[in-house]
């Protein structure tokens, strides 16, 4: 029985799938960005060695990286501060208003998710124009005009790009908490119930500290989503005006098929694997070092 | 006993008010969707009033014949339904034979392929945009259905892996080696045996794929040249050219381009939740 188990042919056809695919599909494009990265190419013609200069470039010489890198920042700041809390709260809100009611709204609230995301950000382009968008329109409505504003202008792109994204994902946030909550063993509130917990207690004592783990994989999967932001961003302001929107992937795509850059583009893309391999390792330390407790 | 009563009663109240609050919010945050459909069955031109919602008179309908024509958008659909099915089946049966061989088989390198393999969770998608893009060109794949399964399966499979294998943990090895005794071999355990119990990962697996690929549109511009394998967000992203002034048909082929999915969502939307908070879990 054992010699069956560990056939080699068998467990080769098993796995061989996923191995090909793997390669064809990651492995191999990533050692080719390695190479094109140290190479000047346009697409056409033969690739030319230019050694560390496209590194060189991108890390002392190219201001727009760094303020891809930090948006990213905020965007994941934004998603842990700002998106996860709500979710938070709106998980255990659906939860507690239970029976028909708790189905309606955990549905409800998750809709945006299943809706494209070409449509999601061609319709928050409009959203935001300033002649008929919603936006300046409900600022009308409820006499606040002189709030009205280009929304999509330098000072607030930023802005309107994350409150978009944090709108987008909120359902899917919520759902994610929601399953947390719902693992929570019932009998862990009965016995704080007779131990004379109520309301807010409940929660601070028993929910929070039991979602330790649940918090933990959000925030790391909030934070690698932020730096792999790019459909939204591309379709609502492509990065810009100027580049006050830009994010990695956005740019590295602009480098790529709008300025033809390949050599340049592939450098992004080597170093865009770094940044998302290293965030994943050094957020899982922390939480690991802060997991005793 | 009257405590008791007024206690129910303030709970009711409150219960009221919490329903009331959670209806206030979910009304804002759809109000959007709510704004697009509204104004996607009126006159262009109706925009520019400033009203939050009108009533349109009549709803001009004609807006959808116009966005489902011009928008292609049964091509698209149809193209998006193919590449979703193939995508979704594909992943979930090379995660499955991945599974198997790793938690399951007895061979020195199962840990360490399977940590490879789930690396690529970590690989952003599009660092892999212009390499492929060189490298299917030089393969002539660009343009080809082959262009958007290969990345997709791909970028799907380390999740499907993942939450395969946690699955399968909680089947018991005593089935495997029960039907070991009657002679079964391998390929027959995992299709006959393990296949029907791995009902709920697959179904969670499903879902995740499905919503990542039905909505992908970076490698679908990037690798395709034509129309000829174009997915469903091509009506959005090649009408609003076309259409520049026409807003109200422009809301109208967003509408229909985001229907399928919502349509599926309503419909299924137990299993759908119930996949997602199961893969959340396992995860």
């Amino acid at each position: 029985m054992h010699k069956l188990f560990s056939n080699k042919w068998i467990i080769l056809s098993l796995i061989a799938p996923a191995i090909i695919l793997f390669a064809f599909a990651i492995l191999v494009p990533i050692i080719m960005s390695g190479y094109y990265g140290m190479t000047e190419y346009a697409g056409m013609g033969e690739p030319i060695f230019t050694g560390m200069k496209n590194y060189k470039r991108l890390f002392f010489n190219d201001p727009t990286f760094w303020k891809s890198l930090r948006n990213a920042l905020l965007l994941g700041l934004g998603f842990v501060f700002i998106q996860h809390p709500i979710c938070m709260i709106f998980a255990i809100l659906v939860d507690k208003v239970s029976g028909k009611w708790e189905k309606f709204f955990r549905a409800a609230y998750f809709i945006p998710n299943v809706i494209s995301v070409a449509v999601i950000a061609s319709m928050w382009v409009y959203i935001f124009n300033y002649d008929f968008g919603l936006i300046n329109n409900v600022l009308k409505w409820i006499g606040l005009e002189n709030l009205q504003a280009e929304w999509l202008n330098p000072d607030h792109a930023l802005g309107s790009v994350l409150f978009v994204l944090i709108w987008h994902g909120f359902g899917w946030g919520m759902l994610i908490y929601y399953a947390g909550v719902k693992g929570i063993d019932q009998e862990l509130y009965e016995a704080a119930a007779i131990d004379g917990a109520t309301g807010l207690r409940t929660y601070q004592y028993i929910t929070l500290p039991l979602m330790k783990p649940v918090i933990r994989v959000n925030v790391t999967l909030a934070i690698i989503s932020a730096l792999k932001q790019m459909e939204t961003v591309y379709l609502l302001t492509n990065g810009g005006p100027g580049d006050t929107t830009q994010f990695l992937a956005n740019y590295l795509y602009l480098k790529a098929f709008r300025s033809y850059e390949y050599g340049y583009g592939n450098a992004i893309s080597v170093i865009f694997v770094i940044v998302c391999i290293l965030a994943t390792v050094i957020l899982n330390k922390i939480f690991k070092s802060t997991e005793e407790y | 006993m009257d405590f008791v009563g007024k206690n129910t009663r303030s709970k009711k109240i409150g219960r009221i008010f919490l329903i009331g609050f959670m209806i206030i919010v979910a009304i804002g945050q759809l109000f959007p969707l709510i704004w697009l459909f509204d104004f996607s069955l009126a006159k262009s031109g109706d925009l520019f009033a400033s009203d939050l919602l009108i009533i349109p008179d009549p709803p001009q309908w004609v807006n959808y014949v116009t966005a489902f024509v011009d928008g292609k958008v049964l091509k698209y659909l149809f193209n998006s339904i193919i590449v979703n099915v193939i995508t979704v089946v594909a992943t979930v049966m090379i995660s499955l034979l991945v599974a198997f061989a790793c938690t399951r088989m007895k061979w020195k390198l199962s840990k360490m392929t399977m940590g490879i393999l789930l690396l690529g969770m970590m690989i952003p998608i599009h660092a892999t945009l212009l390499p492929n893009f060189i490298l299917y060109s030089k393969m002539n794949l660009t343009d080809s259905i082959f262009a958007l399964l290969i990345p997709y399966i791909a970028f799907a499979l380390p999740q499907g892996i993942f939450i395969m294998s946690s699955f399968l943990e909680g089947i018991p090895k005593a089935l495997e080696e029960a039907a070991v005794m009657d002679g079964c071999g391998i390929y027959r355990i995992i299709f006959q045996i393990i296949f029907p119990m791995m009902k709920p990962a697959m179904i969670t697996i499903s879902i995740m794929t499905f919503l990542n690929s039905w909505n992908e549109f970076t490698m679908a511009m990037t690798y395709l040249e034509s129309d000829k394998y174009r997915t469903l967000p091509f009506s959005v992203l090649n009408f609003a050219g076309q259409y520049a002034s026409n807003y109200a048909v422009q809301f109208a082929v967003m509408v229909l381009t985001a229907l399928p999915a919502l349509v599926v969502f309503i419909l299924l939307n137990e299993q759908i939740t119930k996949g997602i908070t199961v893969g959340a879990v396992k995860g």
